[in-house]
């Protein structure tokens, strides 16, 4: 896809309540929270509101306001603290939905994106058509959004933030934005403070000055900034993702739901790569489809070949696979609007294939046994066993789903010196069972129970070794234990424990065998 | 108990002073241990005896003494930094005793700040006669062996094993191991059970701090935690059990008990001698300075009155041997005279005429019915305690003397035991149960200030939370329960403590934060309880004020005035203060102040004392404030409240409370009134006042409230009088005023009246000169002076100094030229280098460039603050020049002739900046304008719209409907009733408003948001003249304010603006606030 001369035009969109907007479409359905919402984060060691929704805004919170003041304002405020890994990873969502106007998106930190559309309006009806239709899909989806459009990304996002809506003709930026305020350029605070100072309060007040009075002032930088806002100077925008190597797309006057339809489309789209693939003499190692759902969902899946490739029916056959094998299905809605496949690395077509990657090969294997252990049987079924940090027996570990252990800090309890028996028996029961006990009071150890019907004379025993639980996480009180290491006088070794301190806690303490010792 | 009962003592007691591990206070663990008749109990922090005090002080809890109490054993856990296992010493006699402290002292100095740092080898040094033993680590290892090894070779004979009972399991085997190392090493067994909490309930609080401490929390904790509750203190019976296979164990802790002979009653404290010649006593000495000053007090003869005091006060202080003290005090003061530093003697001090005579105290014994039993007392068994103000940016000269004359190791300050109060306590506690800071910031938030005593329920819905959320009830039951447990120590603000010997043989002594400052481990109330005697050495502004102010009135009108010569009872001066026109006098320039003046009208200078002591706690609470006024204006007649006939004569009271026409006002008539009509004993009356005195005794005094208001209601006085005077102690019980001290302070209270009313210039001149300090801030203080005609100057690169400085024209009055301190961020050194080129005037601002090397930044705040106004340059012209220089830091003298040597720049000219802009940059630089007051670009809107000037509302009639906008100066909440408090002005001056808590529950956001408020209500003007305006509707109208700048358009509408310069956040500087 190539780019004409025709002059850049750049569309500015800007969320200004990203972070709010993000948690009230997160809120469940239900009754809706009638508080003010304000977002905080610890900025120079005080609380301050990072972003206020509009209910907030009305009462006069501020972004920057701390929120001791807020809150001495409006007790009843909404408190969300700060979560900018979700706002970024929502405002990339937005710039990978905004693909389907053109692949050249660029993140216009925090809550901005800018969208290169040189040449692209048309097919969307015009400017204008464009920038309302982006408008209106990104506001239906619940976030306050202002768009702009002008032939730099300066001058665009200037107009966005303060003149939304606005269309600067091709060179008509610096007419457009000569009445802005000089904060709608993204001058460092220092430059902001010093043109206030001197009186130049609009972007066109500054742009009169000369150059070398201005650069003596607040540096080359500064005065670049202005020059490419006014159209005097370009500086191109930094896109999120490389252009694609190649690309083709399919749009679609009907959302189509069907996978018929959708195989079709991604064959024939295969096909077309494979005809400028062959071109170049080069074949696909890593390819990538992109599902526009017409409700805003982008759905992106990525294929890696261990060699280049272009035969069209394979293609669709690892896609096919691929789109099978998908723990949560493709699921088109209402209809996918836009397909679109890109090849994002390419190879010589008859480069050597295939480099194994030799490091860590042993974890590689076992975890590539565990995936397709699990695959086969159920991860519930694969299990490992991970050390916790606990007091208490049985949640001193636990046998968890091998393919999501992660390793712990916990480490496993060393109990006995080298030379000592086991403190832990070797079976422990899942469920204590109750046994009958005779023992002294208040703490001696047992000295006959029964088990399962069968009494047990015990021969030796220690202990007890005393654990309380773990109080906080119990609204009542839970009885302490007391373990015994036993064993009976045919040699059998238990692990017994009296539930519940004599007198301390209770009169009758119950008592429980809790294991087995080789 | 039965006769037969085993006896033990614990020997491993750790406090809640090994902060953050003990779980019990060593009060608790004393009562705990006397209630299980322990033979002995050995309180042993981790290198630390910061408990001890507070444990020997509990052996005298009223409620054991019909018990037998156990023998006291002071030592310490000694925790070291090599691989030795801890070990815990006790000294056996006041020598070893001295060593110990000379031990950890060592291991301080070296360590970080609030940490210990010592080895084997330090213990080698140190251990002589101190019983030593081992506690063994959970893994016995070969560290434990050669320990004792080494144990047992220096100190033969005192060296002891360790064996404790911690039900891990393998209890038994551990005691088996232990046996046969003590054998091997030849020592005795000796049992602990290693408690860190006096009752087993404890230990949830001690797994809280434990997570605290380890900076994690509850659910990640797990083995940081222990297993079990049972390190808590136990009974000799339980300990015999557990240890019945080793009974020797248990005895030996009796055995060990009974080798102690040291006690902290052998902590003889012994006063500095160097101030007293050799061929006289300290007695004499302090005699013949007493007479010698007392001849200079009263040139015309000592009155026989005060010589008679004199008399009895120097006989006492010969009987109780204080003489080294009082001569240590007057050594330290005459230092502060020499150097010309004025210092002044506050608290129960000023009851002394001897304090008088050395010139300590400026109370004259006869303008004042001096008490001196309230400052020494034969019966308290307390030393005295005298504080002394010296001027606050001068103390440090007068601390430095001090270490200078008696060295680091006989000079240390008394510690200040920081303990949890409600904030710090939620923050932590809600951390630890994973409570987010948002939550933990909003439940700290919602307890108003930082005193409460508690969180109650109420404060927790204030802030919003559900108080039946279970993990924040939990947080909020255990922060509770951590209240007033110790955080760490720090150094108090100037309590020094001076010996003769080496203090760090009294008590360990630590390095503080501040460099060369050292501080011992225990507080005021702990060496109050051994008799150790300190001095404060506090710091007060308004004596540095008053220096600075005698100093320009010398220097511009050739007068010299000191603290003992200002003209006394000047009737202008009283006329000044019965006006309120107080801003900046001492004490009395609060609001509440201020409206009490004209109530009470002070016309001589036992007046200022009771002005001083009313507006406190101690007498609103009572409510004794309107009684007295109502009295004193003759609407009520005098008459003192007294007992039935049968229990005594009916002018009792006249004696405590004749002064203050029958209504008691100061401290020490309360505590009369517990004596003379609740019949306390002096004994009980101590322990009211104790009570009174601390925090950590708060649940007593609710007893001696039942005991006192019983005892008056028995003797026939009225029950609500009764009542209303407990009430007024336990006012007095967080802010405790005595008479003296008010005296003390009323004596500034009136020079400093004086100061401003006979030399206005001067006065804002030295107040400014003084910051910060006070109650106002320099925009209330100069637009105080320009009202009384004093002409103020803007700061200038040409006339300014550092300091503000006075100036005299032509035409007679002095002028205040406002100094560079003024310019926010400006540096002390610039305007030194400013000041020293400027031999003749600056013409050109190229010629400032060339003749100074002041750096761009320095140039760019002289600029900002508009002070380039003699060379014809005003704020906007000179930034736009000053922006021009290279940004180079610093450059020697040549290459800045060549760096500021500019090429002329013809450019065209800026458009000019409107006033009301430079008046917010004013603001902005300096928190004042001279050029205007903001409210005054808006006074034509709002006088459309019907709105008040402040001033117009001062003359409002009662009762009539008033709207008033203006900038909120300051906003306060006095009470715990709800009632706020807003300070308005504008240019016209102030105007009060009273917020009732319906109005501001309405308002809130308006009243704590707005910056210019627009308040609409009605005037409520009192018989006096004091005016206020009772809000009955609040609106915000901040937004104005852009209205004085250009960019007014632009702040409205952009909202993005996180990362602001800090400048531009704020147009006015923020209103103060009190809560």
């Amino acid at each position: 896809m190539g780019f004409s001369a025709s002059p850049r035009r750049i569309l500015a969109l800007w969320l200004p309540r990203l972070p709010t907007d993000r948690l009230q479409r997160a809120q469940h359905a239900g009754a809706p929270d009638e508080r003010p919402v304000v977002v905080v984060a610890k900025i120079d060691n005080a609380l301050r509101l990072t972003a206020v929704d509009r209910k907030a805004a009305q009462m006069n919170l501020r972004v920057g306001m701390p929120l001791a003041d807020a809150r001495a304002m409006i007790p009843t405020l909404k408190v969300v603290e700060a979560d900018e890994e979700a706002d970024r990873k929502l405002i990339e969502r937005i710039a990978d939905w905004c693909d389907r106007y053109t692949p050249l998106v660029a993140l216009d930190p925090p809550h901005g994106l800018l969208l290169d559309v040189t040449g692209v309006a048309q097919l969307f009806g015009g400017e204008r058509a464009l920038l309302d239709s982006a408008h209106a899909a990104i506001a239906k989806q619940g976030f306050a959004v202002k768009a702009a459009i002008a032939g730099n990304a300066a001058a665009a996002r200037a107009l966005a933030h303060y003149a939304e809506g606005m269309i600067a003709e091709p060179s008509a930026e610096a007419e457009a934005i000569a009445m802005l305020p000089i904060a709608a350029l993204q001058l460092d605070a220092e430059a902001l403070h010093g043109l206030k100072r001197a009186g130049l309060k609009t972007i066109g007040a500054v742009a009169s000055r000369t150059r070398a009075e201005l650069t003596k002032r607040f540096g080359a930088k500064m005065v670049a900034l202005i020059d490419c806002a006014l159209g005097l100077a370009e500086k191109p925008i930094s896109p999120r993702r490389a252009l694609p190597d190649c690309m083709a797309e399919h749009r679609f006057a009907e959302p189509v739901v069907t996978e018929a339809v959708i195989a079709e489309s991604l064959l024939s789209l295969a096909k077309t790569l494979a005809a400028v693939l062959e071109k170049r003499g080069e074949g696909m190692r890593a390819l990538a489809a992109s599902f526009y759902r017409a409700d805003g969902v982008v759905r992106r899946i990525i294929i890696e070949t261990g060699k280049p490739l272009r035969d069209p029916v394979v293609i669709q056959k690892l896609f096919r696979e691929r789109l099978d094998s998908l723990t949560d299905p493709l699921d088109p809605g209402f209809g996918f609007d836009l397909i679109r496949l890109e090849v994002s690395r390419a190879e010589r077509y008859d480069a050597q294939a295939g480099r194994l990657e030799e490091s860590d090969a042993g974890k590689r294997e076992i975890a590539y046994l565990i995936d397709r252990l699990a695959a086969r049987f159920g991860p519930q079924r694969v299990l490992s066993f991970c050390p916790l940090d606990s007091h208490i027996p049985e949640a001193a570990g636990a046998a968890i789903p091998a393919q999501y252990t992660k390793p712990t800090k916990a480490s496993w309890q060393k109990l006995s010196a080298a030379n000592e028996a086991p403190r832990r028996p070797l079976r422990m029961f899942a469920q204590p069972e109750p046994i009958d006990v005779m023992a002294e009071v208040p703490d001696g150890p047992p000295l006959r129970f029964r088990w399962r019907r069968v009494a047990h004379q015990v021969a030796r025993a220690e202990g007890p070794e005393r654990i309380a639980m773990e109080w906080w996480r119990h609204q009542e009180p839970k009885p302490t234990r007391d373990y015994y290491r036993v064993e009976d006088d045919e040699g059998r070794r238990f692990w017994l424990y009296r539930d519940g301190l004599y007198e301390r806690e209770t009169d009758r303490p119950r008592w429980y065998v809790h294991g087995v010792f080789a | 108990m039965s006769a037969l009962a085993p006896a033990y003592a614990e020997l491993a007691v750790t406090t809640n002073f090994s902060f953050l591990r003990g779980a019990s206070s060593p009060e608790e663990f004393v009562v705990a241990a006397t209630l299980y008749g322990h033979h002995a109990i050995g309180i042993a922090d981790r290198n630390s005896l910061a408990g001890v005090v507070r444990a020997y002080d509990a052996l005298d809890h009223p409620e054991l003494a019909e018990l037998k109490r156990p023998k006291l054993l002071v030592g310490a856990r000694l925790v070291f930094k090599d691989e030795t296992p801890d070990i815990l010493a006790y000294p056996t006699d006041r020598e070893s005793y001295g060593r110990l402290c000379r031990l950890i002292s060592a291991g301080k100095l070296r360590a970080e700040k609030g940490d210990c740092t010592i080895t084997f080898d330090d213990l080698a040094e140190w251990q002589d006669g101190m019983l030593l033993a081992l506690v063994p680590p959970q893994r016995i290892g070969e560290s434990v062996k050669k320990t004792l090894a080494r144990l047992t070779d220096i100190a033969a004979g005192r060296a002891y094993l360790a064996v404790a009972m911690p039900h891990h399991g393998d209890d038994k085997r551990r005691v088996k191991k232990l046996r046969e190392l003590a054998r091997t090493a030849r020592v005795p067994l000796l049992a602990i059970n290693d408690v860190l909490y006096h009752v087993p309930e404890r230990r949830e609080l001690a797994d809280v701090v434990a997570c605290i401490r380890e900076h994690v929390m509850l659910d990640g904790a797990g083995r940081l935690l222990e297993a079990n509750a049972e390190r808590h203190l136990k009974p000799p019976e339980e300990m015999a059990r557990l240890l019945r296979e080793i009974p020797e164990a248990v005895a030996e802790t009796v055995r060990f008990a009974d080798r102690i002979q040291f006690s902290l009653d052998q902590l003889k404290y012994n006063y500095p001698d160097e101030p007293v010649p050799k061929e006289k006593t300290p007695q004499q000495h302090l005699e013949d300075m007493t007479w010698e000053g007392a001849a200079g007090r009263y040139p015309n003869g000592i009155p026989v009155k005060v010589r008679e005091t004199l008399l009895k006060e120097l006989a006492l202080i010969a009987k109780l041997d204080y003489a080294p003290y009082f001569l240590t005090v007057r050594d330290i003061v005459g230092f502060a005279n020499a150097r010309k530093i004025l210092c002044q003697g506050r608290g129960s001090a000023a009851n002394s005429a001897v304090c008088f005579a050395l010139g300590i105290t400026n109370v004259d014994p006869t303008a004042i019915n001096l008490l001196f039993e309230r400052f020494i007392s034969q019966e308290r068994k307390e030393p005295p305690d005298i504080d002394v103000d010296f001027e606050h940016e001068r103390r440090e000269e007068v601390i430095q003397d001090v270490y200078k004359r008696y060295g680091h190791d006989r000079a240390a300050l008394t510690a200040t035991v920081i303990s949890y109060r409600p904030k710090s306590a939620i923050r932590e506690v809600g951390k630890v149960f994973g409570l987010t800071e948002d939550v933990t910031a909003a439940l700290a938030g919602s307890v108003w200030g930082s005193g409460g005593p508690d969180l109650e329920e109420k404060e927790v819905r204030q802030g919003d939370f559900d108080p039946g959320n279970a993990t924040i009830a939990r947080a909020v039951r255990f922060a509770n329960e951590l209240l007033g447990f110790p955080r760490h120590l720090s150094q108090h603000v100037g309590g020094f403590v001076l010996t003769r010997d080496r203090l760090d043989t009294i008590v360990p002594i630590g390095p503080a934060a501040m460099e060369d400052r050292y501080f011992i481990e225990w507080d005021k109330d702990d060496i109050d309880r051994l008799g150790i005697m300190k001095v404060d050495v506090l710091a007060l502004g308004m004596l540095t004020c008053v220096r600075k102010a005698f100093e320009l009135i010398a220097e511009h009108e050739g007068k010299r005035w000191d603290l003992a010569t200002v003209p006394r009872e000047d009737p202008v001066v009283y006329d000044m203060l019965c006006r309120a026109d107080a801003i900046g006098v001492f004490q009395v320039e609060s609001r509440a102040q201020m409206n009490m003046l004209p109530r009470l009208k002070p016309r001589e200078f036992y007046d200022l004392v009771i002005e001083v002591a009313i507006v406190r706690p101690g007498p609103i609470q009572g409510d004794m404030v309107h009684p007295y006024l109502r009295r004193r204006s003759g609407a009520e007649t005098i008459h003192f409240p007294s007992p039935s006939p049968e229990h005594g004569p009916a002018d009792e009271l006249i004696q405590v409370l004749g002064k203050t026409m029958g209504v008691p006002l100061f401290q020490e008539q309360a505590m009369r009134l517990a004596i003379v009509a609740a019949k306390f004993t002096p004994e009980e009356a101590n322990g009211l006042r104790r009570s009174m005195a601390t925090f950590r005794n708060a649940g007593t005094i609710h007893k001696f409230g039942e005991k006192m208001i019983g005892n008056m209601v028995a003797r026939g006085y009225d029950r609500e009088f009764a009542t209303r005077c407990f009430h007024q102690i336990e006012g007095f019980g967080t802010y405790g005023f005595p008479e003296s001290h008010a005296a003390s302070f009323a004596h500034l209270v009136y020079i400093s009246s004086w100061i401003k009313c006979h030399h206005p210039a001067a006065f804002a001149c030295a107040l400014l000169n003084s910051q910060p300090m006070g109650f106002y801030a320099p925009a209330e203080i100069v637009r105080d002076a320009r009202e009384h005609g004093v002409e103020v100057r803007a700061p200038d690169v040409n006339f300014s100094l550092w300091d503000n400085t006075l100036e005299r024209p032509d035409d007679g009055a002095l002028a205040l030229r406002l100094g560079l301190r003024q310019i926010g961020g400006f540096r002390e050194t610039w305007t030194k280098e400013l000041v020293e080129k400027r031999d003749r005037v600056f013409k050109t601002m190229d010629e400032l460039l060339r003749r100074t090397s002041l750096t761009k930044p320095a140039l760019m705040l002289l600029a900002e603050a508009d002070a380039f106004r003699s060379l014809n340059l005003d704020r906007r012209e000179a930034l736009w020049a000053v922006r021009r220089l290279s940004d180079e830091a610093t450059l020697p003298l040549f290459a800045a002739f060549a760096a500021n040597e500019q090429p002329e720049e013809t450019i065209a000219p800026l458009p000019p900046m409107p006033l009301s802009e430079h008046v917010l940059a004013d603001y902005q630089s300096l928190r004042l304008s001279l050029k205007a007051y903001p409210t005054e670009f808006l006074r034509e809107l709002f006088t459309r719209e019907g709105i008040m000037s402040c001033a117009e509302t001062g003359t409002a009639r009662d009762a009539a409907y008033a709207r008033c906008a203006g900038i909120v100066l300051v906003r306060q909440m006095p009470g715990a009733k709800g009632v706020v408090f807003v300070t308005l002005s504008d240019e016209t001056g102030i105007c009060n408003i009273v917020v009732w808590p319906k109005i501001f529950e309405r308002f809130r956001r308006e009243a704590m948001g707005a910056r210019l408020l627009l308040v609409e209500g009605r005037i409520q003007r009192s018989v006096e003249g004091v005016v206020h305006l009772v809000a009955e509707r609040m609106i915000d109208r901040t937004h104005e304010l852009n209205r004085l700048s250009e960019d007014g358009l632009a702040t409205d509408r952009a909202e993005n603006q996180l990362h602001r310069h800090p400048r531009q956040v704020r147009v006015l500087p923020k209103s103060r606030d009190f809560h």
